[in-house]
C-alpha cells in the first residue's frame, strides 16, 4: 500500500470517528444541520468522482440531484406505492442514471469532450430547472411539492423511523461513508487508472484497447446515480422539493465545494461542502444577496491562489518556505 | 400567408440577436479556445446601459451607443485581469469567468435594485408590410443587426486587422513568427466580441425582460449557435443562428417556451452527434 493511500485511509478513519463522536456532543438541531450538509457532501463526492477522475467538468450536475429529488417525491407521494421511501430511492437512482445514460451516450460517442461537454451540461441544467417550473401538473411548478414523508423501514424486527434526528443522522452518515469508500476503491483500482490514462491521452488509451467512450459513459452514469441518491435523501429529509434543487446555482455551488475541498480526493469535497455551507449560513444571515457575490469571488480566488483546493495550502506553504530558504 | 411572414420575421429577429451574441463567443470559444461563461453578462450590461441612459433622461439611441461601449469596457477589463493569465488552463477559465459572471449579476442587482427594468423602444407602432403588420422596432432591430454583420464581414476580410485575426486563428505560433502580436490581437478581438454582445443587449432591451440574470439564457443559446454552426467562419455562425433561432421561433408557436428550448437543446445535441465539426466546417484546423 503506497503512502498516499495510507494517508487517505487515515483521514477517512479520523472523519468517521468524528462523525461517530459528534452525536454525543451536539444537540438535535446541530445534528440535522450536519446531516443536510453531509447529503450535499455526498453530492459533491459524486461530481468529484467524474470531474476528478476524467478531468471533464459537468456544469449541470444539479440536474441529476433534482431528478433524484423529484422522482423520490413523486414515488412517495403516490398512494399506490406499498414500499414507501426505499422504492423512491431506487427510482431516484434509476431515473438520474437513465437521463445520464441518454445524454452521455450522445456526448461521449459523439466525441464531445472538454469545454464542449461543460457547455452542453450547463444548458442541460438550465433546461431541467425550466422543465421543473413549467411542467406544473407533475412537478408543482415554482412552489414545488410538499409533504414528502420520511423514510421508514424495519431492520431485524425493529422499526427505524428517519423523521427522528439521531436515526436520520446515522443513516445518512453511514451511506456517505460507504459510498465515498466505494468510490475511492473504484478510482484507485484498475478502473481509475484507465480513466487517468484516457484523461492524459485518449487516442493512446484507445490504441491500447480501452473503449474510452464506454468507460467515460459508465463513470458518468455512476456519478449521476449517486447525485440522484443524494437528491432523494435530501428531499425526504427536508420534506419538500423545489425547482432550485436542479438549478444552476446549486450546480455551481457543488463545483465550488469540490474545487475548495480538492479535486480528485473524494473526501475533500465532502469536507468542502460542510465547511462552505456553514460559511454560507453565517453570511446569509447578515445579507442574503451577499452570498452569490462572495461565491463569485471565491471562484476567482480559487483559480488564482489555490488551484488544488484547501488541502493544498499545506503543500504550497511548504514549497514557499523551501523557496525562501534556498534563496 | 401573414402567419408565415410573421413567423419568418420573428425568427429573423431572434436569429439576428443570436448572431450578434454568438459572434463574440465564436471569437473567444471557437478561435481562442477560451470558454467565457461571463459572455451572457455582456448582453446584460448592454441592456442595463440602455436602461441607465434612459433613466437619466437620455434617448434610446444614445443608450444604444452606450451599450457596446459598456460591453467593451467590461470585456477589456475581464481580458486584462483574468483571461489572459489562463490561456493554458481551460477549466480554470471556466471557473473564473463563472465567478465574474456571478459578481457582475449581483453587482448590477445591488446597484440598480431588484425587479425588471423598463426600457421603452424608440418607435412605437407597427409597419404595414403588405402581407402583414409588424412592430416597427423589430424591423429596425433586424436592419441594424444585418448592417453590423455586414460591417464585420468587411472588417475581417478587407482590413489588415482582419488579416491578423485570420492569421492567428490558422496558426498561432506561425503568426507570432511573422511578427504579429498575438496577445494584443486576442485582447482586441475579445473586447470587440464583448462590444458586439453589448450592442445585442441594447437592441434586445425593449423586447426582453431586463434583469441582472437575463444573460444566462443568451449564453446557453449562443454556445449552441457556435457549437452547431462550427467554429471558424461567418457562414458557420449564420448557419448555427438560423438552426437555433429558427427552430425556437417555429416551436414557440406550438408549445410552451421552456419545452421549445428543451427540444432545441436536444436537436442541437443530436446535430453535434451527427456532424461533430459543425454544419459548416469552415477553417481547416
Amino acid at each position: 500500500m503506497i503512502a498516499r493511500d495510507r494517508n487517505w485511509l487515515l483521514i477517512f478513519v479520523v472523519c468517521v470517528a468524528l462523525a461517530i463522536l459528534y452525536p454525543f456532543l451536539a444537540d438535535g438541531y446541530q445534528l440535522t444541520v450536519i446531516r443536510d450538509a453531509l447529503i450535499f457532501g455526498l453530492f459533491a463526492a459524486s461530481l468529484d468522482f467524474f470531474w476528478g477522475r476524467t478531468g471533464i467538468l459537468c456544469f449541470g450536475h444539479a440536474a441529476f440531484f433534482g431528478i433524484g429529488g423529484y422522482v423520490m417525491a413523486l414515488v412517495t407521494l403516490n398512494d399506490a406505492n406499498p414500499f414507501g421511501g426505499l422504492l423512491g430511492i431506487v427510482g431516484a437512482i434509476a431515473g438520474a442514471a437513465f437521463v445520464a445514460a441518454i445524454i452521455g451516450y450522445f456526448l461521449f460517442f459523439g466525441g464531445i469532450r472538454g469545454s464542449y461537454f461543460t457547455i452542453v451540461t450547463l444548458a442541460m441544467g438550465v433546461i431541467c430547472q425550466q422543465a421543473a417550473v413549467s411542467w406544473s401538473s407533475v412537478t408543482g411548478g415554482d412552489s414545488g411539492l410538499i409533504g414528502i414523508p420520511p423514510i421508514e423501514f424495519d431492520v431485524g424486527g425493529r422499526n427505524v423511523d428517519l423523521s427522528q434526528d439521531l436515526p436520520s443522522y446515522i443513516f445518512v452518515s453511514a451511506i456517505v461513508a460507504v459510498v465515498v469508500l466505494a468510490l475511492w476503491s473504484i478510482s484507485r483500482g484498475r478502473w481509475g487508472t484507465v480513466l487517468t490514462a484516457i484523461q492524459d491521452n485518449e487516442v493512446r488509451a484507445a490504441a491500447l484497447g480501452h473503449n474510452a467512450p464506454l468507460r467515460l459513459l459508465v463513470t458518468f452514469i455512476l456519478s449521476a446515480a449517486i447525485a440522484g441518491l443524494a437528491g432523494a435523501l435530501y428531499v425526504c429529509m427536508a420534506g419538500l422539493v423545489a425547482p432550485d434543487l436542479s438549478g444552476l446555482l446549486l450546480s455551481t455551488e457543488v463545483i465550488v465545494w469540490v474545487a475548495v475541498g480538492g479535486r480528485g480526493t473524494l473526501l475533500g469535497p465532502v469536507l468542502g461542502a460542510i465547511f462552505i455551507q456553514r460559511a454560507q449560513q453565517t453570511i446569509s444571515s447578515f445579507n442574503p444577496s451577499l452570498w452569490p457575490l462572495l461565491l463569485g469571488c471565491v471562484f476567482v480566488i480559487i483559480v488564482f491562489v489555490l488551484p488544488d483546493g484547501i488541502l493544498s495550502i499545506h503543500a504550497r506553504l511548504r514549497s514557499l518556505f523551501k523557496g525562501r530558504r534556498q534563496a | 400567408m401573414d402567419f408565415a411572414v410573421t413567423t419568418l420575421l420573428n425568427a429573423l429577429t431572434l436569429i439576428s440577436i443570436l448572431m450578434l451574441v454568438g459572434l463574440g463567443l465564436a471569437i473567444s470559444f471557437g478561435l481562442m479556445n477560451v470558454t467565457n461563461l461571463a459572455h451572457g453578462e455582456f448582453v446584460t450590461v448592454g441592456a442595463f446601459a440602455v436602461y441607465f441612459v434612459q433613466s437619466i433622461g437620455g434617448s434610446f439611441w444614445l443608450g444604444l451607443l452606450a451599450a457596446p461601449i459598456a460591453g467593451a469596457v467590461v470585456g477589456c477589463i475581464l481580458e486584462f485581469a483574468i483571461i489572459r493569465h489562463l490561456y493554458s488552463r481551460p477549466v480554470s477559465t471556466v471557473l473564473a469567468t463563472w465567478g465574474v459572471s456571478l459578481i457582475l449579476q449581483q453587482g448590477l442587482e445591488l446597484t440598480f435594485g431588484l425587479g425588471a427594468k423598463p426600457v421603452t423602444p424608440p418607435i412605437e407602432g407597427t409597419f404595414d408590410l403588405f402581407f402583414t403588420v409588424y412592430p416597427a422596432y423589430r424591423l429596425i432591430l433586424i436592419g441594424i443587426a444585418m448592417a453590423t454583420l455586414l460591417g464585420l464581414i468587411l472588417l475581417i476580410s478587407r482590413t489588415s486587422f482582419g488579416l491578423d485575426i485570420r492569421t492567428v486563428i490558422q496558426n498561432r505560433e506561425m503568426a507570432e513568427g511573422v511578427g504579429i502580436n498575438t496577445r494584443r490581437t486576442y485582447a482586441i478581438a475579445f473586447t470587440f466580441g464583448a462590444a458586439i454582445a453589448g450592442l445585442a443587449g441594447g437592441l434586445v432591451a425593449p423586447l426582453a425582460i431586463v434583469l441582472p440574470q437575463m444573460g444566462v439564457n443568451y449564453l446557453a443559446n449562443a454556445f449552441f449557435v457556435v457549437i452547431v454552426g462550427g467554429v471558424g467562419s461567418i457562414a458557420g455562425l449564420v448557419a448555427g443562428s438560423v438552426f437555433v433561432g429558427g427552430l425556437t421561433s417555429i416551436l414557440n408557436y406550438q408549445i410552451s417556451p421552456s419545452l421549445a428550448q428543451a427540444i432545441v437543446l436536444l436537436a442541437a445535441i443530436v446535430a453535434v452527434r451527427l456532424r461533430p465539426n459543425g454544419l459548416f466546417n469552415g477553417a481547416s484546423r
